[in-house]
């Protein structure tokens, strides 16, 4: 079943998002998907409208902060006291206006401006496999976060996945059993999908994997450690680093 | 410019005179009638234009337990959740001057500089990557769009652009710049202003005239 018709973020995966549940690389490819979509952005706006009328909801106050009360042990007025010390921004910080282009392989691209922030820790391209390249981005210890290149014609294995895939087409189009996906279209995969995923024009993604994808057919298989590795090695990094 | 919203006359008498400094070790007691009919808005302009120390006082007392909670929900840490308050409260005294209506309510305002400050107090303290902060992921203007044209997907906003597109040349010249910048290259109203070097208010007003004026052309009712 295509579960994901629409090819925008879930309601559910949007409230997420808007409470800021979310780890930070499944929050940077929502925000990076909103910047590509206004309908998406009218509809968090109207989610945020609801989440901050239950946040304000004084029933709501009673049941998760008791403790506040009961705590003596933190000055309340030293901290206003504090506060009101300390200098007032007196103007709105204008953000450069800047067109940030990414080189990716045999084209260039404006990256959604959340994107171009986090790849300014430098892209590592690799090629893996049939036409596909991936550049790792090391976001929180969470999840495995890429950019995807497929070359125009380049076809990857089939695979399942243990955890979800969530992935955001930036240029190009891919097709998979389910569908064909173009620019701003945002899928998610989970363990029932069973999908090859090809494009015959080529395209840019970035995926956020929040467990190791697993192959399901031919020699492809025996990529599997690999893929674990990778995994284990991506969420190592983010802990050392 | 920011500012303008407050000038009102009488805006800072009614503040400055209604205003009773509210102790926070003394919770339980309760605030006159007249002190919580001035809204969080009026409050908060009240902190950014005059360092209003009372009305800061009355905005802690009104959103600390919130804040608590959020933090509690989102660390389930009770100390970090005590220094989200410190943080978020600080953000809120700092940045008070740069908010206007505008930028929607003030309990909307407070609750996203709020969770920002929390998602970037849990990226620290996990020692994340700081590549991207909570203000690259919820930019300040995102999604804060009132004068939206269209709400359709990619379809619709083709056919509505070609449409839109014959309507451009009925603009002033200033208007269609500023509608340029913000529907054409995507820009923040901040990036547009700095772009157009027009002053912010300015590029606001112009672009909900303009708005307006397209909304008219095209027949859309509000």
């Amino acid at each position: 079943m295509n579960t994901d018709v629409n090819m925008h973020p879930s309601s559910e995966l949007l409230n997420q998002f808007i409470q800021g549940e979310l780890a930070t690389g499944k929050s940077v490819v929502v925000s990076a998907h909103m910047e590509l979509c206004r309908s998406c952005c009218a509809k968090a706006k109207e989610l945020e409208a609801l989440a901050v009328s239950s946040w304000v909801d004084p029933s709501i106050d009673q049941s998760i902060a008791p403790e506040l009360d009961a705590q003596s042990d933190t000055d309340y007025s030293a901290m206003v006291a504090s506060i009101v010390t300390s200098a007032q921004l007196t103007s709105v910080p204008i953000a450069e206006v800047v067109d940030v282009q990414m080189d990716v392989l045999i084209d260039s691209i404006t990256l959604p401006k959340v994107l171009a922030k986090a790849a300014q820790q430098g892209l590592n391209w690799k090629r893996v496999a049939g036409g596909i390249s991936e550049a790792q981005l090391i976001l929180d210890d969470e999840t495995q976060c890429e950019f995807i290149y497929m070359a125009p014609g380049s076809k990857a294995p089939v695979h399942t996945h243990k955890g979800s895939e969530t992935t955001l087409v930036l240029k190009g189009s891919f097709e998979d059993e389910l569908g064909e996906y173009k620019a701003s279209d945002f899928i998610v995969r989970d363990t029932q999908h069973h999908h090859q995923p090809a494009s015959k024009e080529g395209c840019l993604c970035f995926a956020v994997l929040d467990s190791p994808l697993k192959f399901t057919q031919g020699l492809a298989r025996f990529m599997n450690p690999v893929n674990n590795y990778k995994f284990k090695k991506a969420l190592s990094k983010a802990a050392i680093s | 410019m920011y500012r303008s919203y407050a000038k009102q006359e009488g805006f800072s008498n009614e503040v400055g005179l209604t205003v009773r400094l509210a102790s926070m070790n003394n919770s339980t007691q309760t605030l006159d009638t007249e002190d919580s009919d001035i809204s969080d808005e009026n409050l908060l302009i009240a902190v950014g234009n005059h360092q209003d120390v009372n009305a800061f006082n009355q905005l802690f007392e009104r959103f600390s337990k919130k804040i608590f909670a959020l933090g509690m929900k989102l660390t389930r840490n009770e100390q970090l959740a005590n220094d989200l308050i410190q943080e978020a409260m600080l953000n809120v005294w700092q940045k008070a001057p740069l908010y206007d209506l505008d930028k929607g309510s003030a309990k909307g305002w407070i609750f996203t500089l709020s969770r920002n400050r929390c998602f970037d107090m849990l990226r620290k303290q996990k020692r994340q990557p700081s590549c991207v902060s909570a203000d690259d992921i919820w930019p300040p203007d995102s999604g804060a769009e009132p004068t939206s044209l269209v709400h359709e997907d990619r379809g619709g906003l083709e056919v509505e652009l070609s449409l839109i597109e014959s309507y451009f040349d009925q603009l002033s010249d200033p208007q269609r710049a500023v509608v340029e910048q913000i529907y054409i290259h995507d820009r923040t109203h901040e990036e547009a202003s700095a772009h157009l070097r027009i002053p912010l208010g300015t590029l606001k007003s112009r672009l909900r005239l303009a708005v307006a004026k397209l909304r008219n052309l095209i027949g859309v009712e509000e």
